[in-house]
């Protein structure tokens, strides 16, 4: 029994229904949601340090023994991803104040914000397959209040799309569940995993395997089911793009992840092997799509596909290097996606346009947002000493040892890709003839680089402090590739 | 508006059906987790009531009478669901245990308590706000602008 | 006597079953609105007796709140319909 596990989804439920009822005071919104970030932050360390020193803790909410409870599971896993999240909502809160116009900051923007981290909170602790697709909807609910925001055209004709694949999407996974619970009788993920396991995941259940994977596959923007992605991810402002593309399809992932590394592992040969081909074209398509389009915004978005590519890579080639590779890209890739939305942000904020050919020459007065762009698009494409340089090692690494090398081609074209997709931003935007009016010229980032400062600061310690940080992310893959720790923590006999 | 009529049948029928219903609601409410009803159910009866207010009488009069915002409901009740889950927590239980036992109260006599009915509250309360705010909200939008768009 | 309940009870249900289906046919096809409203409220009246009779066969008293749940969400969904045949709105903004 340990209520420390509910705490990551309970504060910011807390803190967003407060945030409903003192709606109309905007400075007393602003002051609760900055102080609000940073004690969620505390409180995820200090729970996150608890778990990596004494091991997972496991809440059975409501006191039922855990096979017939719902239990709350913050293992490693599971608390490296909340406290990423956390740090992604403590820069976008101080985005948010800066960015943000008045009127969607009335319509509930702060309270949807808190209830969109205890949604995606609730997704990575929860120890229950129902419960995750009721984690689900809840980090979807606030996304459909987010993505409509403001309501402008183009928000309104991409969240029709948004909201009917998504439906779509809960309709087959709450189905799946279904067929899960008919099958084996039982929704825990431990007990799932022990009575697949008991039947070494024979007939139909491969079938339900791959039902569950559409799904997350769906969440999760892989190819081919990321077309609808980038539009409307581009769609609403800045900070909730930022929030979209660095929280929502890594939940997909994630939740790839724990399945497939603790329930379905039986048929390697079959489920694993597909999803490496499934990330071989991901990263290519997605690559493709990042370089054919001049939209800024656009551009980042479509490189949230190449990314999730490669951690698909990892959890095919299934090795413990290989996995530790994935949980690091995926730190990584959260972090860095969200500095480098804020970064396009800022960038269209201050020349006014979207468009890469109608800027330019941004870096003669913006030295310091150039600069970091810089730095955030060396670590996106994956160059020493940065984060990205890191994971895609131990990704490579994990291939090569296990013989895969068409996946260590493809990735390794697509790293240059993005590479060339996301310098073309800094040659065409930052560099060339300077075409900003006069009073763009003096335009202030307005405070926007802070909350950037503080991701990239991150990145750089990811990538420099490896020598830290590796051996907490290899004990977590050891740990994922046996699923008998997760399961002898669950479930107590 | 094509036919101007005075609706007497509907009015007077209304103000006997409405107390009806809420009643019903609130038996639904309390006959929760033993039987069929529960805080969601009951939520959607009064809801059903204030509607049918709303049908027979139109909104500027009930607007006179109720002067409550549906919208506040929403973050009461949730709050009041949430809180019932955090109560336990100064018992040292874990989140969202629940106890119950039989006490004598005055006119009902024994009854059976449950502290899940404190959270069933708190959806009944959400219920009605979400469900109140969404027909409102489609029948106020009638092509002109809505008044005190807050 | 327990026998003849039964099938009774199996004739009725089949019965009102071929009429809900009618009615389905009516509220679809309905040449005007007005037919549409009331294949609509049957539908629900209809409803309420299939879940009496398969309360009597299922032999519980636990439907008897889900008939009466059906009657009076039928009853205001009739009421909303026939405001809106009559006046064209089905809550007004003021009562002139």
């Amino acid at each position: 029994m340990s209520n420390l596990a509910i705490l990551p989804i309970l504060l910011p439920l807390l803190t967003g229904i407060m945030l409903v009822f003192i709606n109309k005071q905007k400075t007393l919104v602003k002051v609760i949601t900055g102080i609000m970030v940073f004690v969620n932050l505390a409180v995820v360390s200090w729970i996150g340090s608890v778990v990596f020193q004494e091991g997972p803790l496991v809440l059975e909410a409501g006191d039922w023994p855990a096979p017939f409870g719902i239990v709350i599971v913050a293992d490693q896993l599971a608390m490296v991803l909340v406290i990423t999240t956390n740090l992604i909502a403590v820069a976008s809160a101080f985005y948010a104040f800066r960015s943000l116009d008045e009127q969607r900051e009335r319509y509930y923007f702060y309270a949807l914000f808190q209830l969109l981290i205890a949604g995606v909170s609730g997704a990575f602790l929860t120890g229950d397959l129902f419960n995750l697709f009721v984690f689900f909807e809840v980090l979807l609910m606030a996304s459909y209040g987010l993505i409509v925001l403001g309501g402008t055209k183009e928000q309104l004709r991409e969240s029709l799309k948004y909201i009917l694949i998504n439906l779509f999407s809960s309709i087959l996974f709450v189905t799946t569940v279904a067929f899960l619970y008919s099958v084996v009788g039982t929704v825990n993920m431990a007990q799932l995993a022990e009575r697949v396991a008991d039947v070494e995941q024979q007939g139909i259940l491969t079938t339900i395997a791959i039902l569950l994977f559409l799904v997350f596959a769906t969440k999760g923007a892989l190819f081919p089911l990321y077309f609808w992605l980038p539009r409307s991810y581009s769609a609403p402002p800045t900070v909730i793009s930022a929030l979209f593309g660095a929280l929502l399809t890594k939940v997909g992932v994630y939740s790839i992840l724990r399945v497939f590394s603790l329930i379905f592992i039986y048929k390697l040969e079959f489920t694993h092997q597909f999803f490496i081909y499934m990330a071989g074209f991901t990263i290519l398509f997605g690559v493709i799509g990042a370089l054919s389009t001049n939209n800024v915004k656009l551009i980042v978005a479509y490189n949230i596909i190449p990314a999730v590519g490669f951690m698909m890579a990892g959890i095919g080639v299934f090795s413990a290097t290989a996995l530790a590779g994935t949980i690091y890209y995926l730190v990584h890739d959260m972090i860095i996606k969200a500095a480098l939305f804020f970064l396009v942000g800022t960038m269209a904020a201050i020349s006014g346009t979207y468009d890469l050919r109608k800027m330019g020459g941004l870096i003669k007065h913006h030295p310091l947002l150039g600069w970091m762009f810089f730095i955030a698009a060396l670590a996106l494409a994956g160059l020493p000493p940065f984060s990205g340089f890191i994971g895609k090692f131990l990704l490579l690494k994990g291939a090569v040892e296990e013989d895969h090398y068409g996946i260590v081609a493809v990735g390794l074209i697509g790293s240059l890709l993005i590479l060339l997709s996301i310098i073309k931003i800094f040659l065409n935007g930052f560099w060339g003839e300077a075409r900003l009016a006069p009073e763009q010229e003096k335009a202030s980032e307005n405070g926007r680089l802070f909350p950037v400062a503080l991701l990239l600061i991150f990145t750089i310690a990811l990538g420099l402090g490896a020598e830290f940080f590796y051996p907490g992310i290899q004990g977590i893959a050891d740990s994922l590739v046996d699923p008998s720790i997760y399961i002898d923590a669950v479930i107590k006999e | 508006m094509k036919n101007v009529t005075n609706d007497l049948i509907l009015k007077t029928a209304t103000t006997i059906i409405v107390f009806l219903i809420l009643g019903f609601s609130v038996y639904l409410f309390f006959a929760g987790h033993n039987a069929p009803g529960g805080g969601f159910i009951g939520g959607l009866m009064t809801s059903g009531a204030f509607v049918l207010l709303y049908i027979a009488y139109g909104f500027q009069t009930m607007n006179r009478v109720v002067k409550i915002d549906f919208k506040t409901f929403i973050p009461i009740g949730l709050t009041i669901a949430v809180l019932s889950g955090v109560g336990s927590f100064l018992y040292g239980q874990p989140f969202l245990s629940h106890t119950d036992g039989y006490f004598h109260l005055p006119i009902i006599g024994k009854a059976h308590l449950a502290t899940a009915m404190i959270f069933d509250l708190g959806v009944y309360f959400t219920v009605i706000g979400v469900t109140m705010t969404i027909i409102l909200s489609i029948a106020k939008d009638e092509g002109e602008q809505v008044e005190n768009a807050e | 006597m327990i026998q003849l309940l039964s099938i009774v009870s199996t004739v009725c249900l089949t019965v009102i079953a071929v009429s809900t289906l009618f009615l389905l046919y009516r509220a679809i096809k309905g040449p005007s609105n007005p037919d549409r409203a009331v294949a609509l409220d049957t539908i629900g009246v209809n409803l309420m007796a299939i879940t009496g009779i398969l309360a009597i066969k299922l032999k519980t008293t636990f439907f008897n709140d889900v008939i009466l749940l059906i009657g009076i969400l039928a009853f205001i969904g009739t009421v909303a319909l026939a405001k809106f045949l009559e006046k064209g709105v089905i809550i007004e903004r003021s009562r002139d």
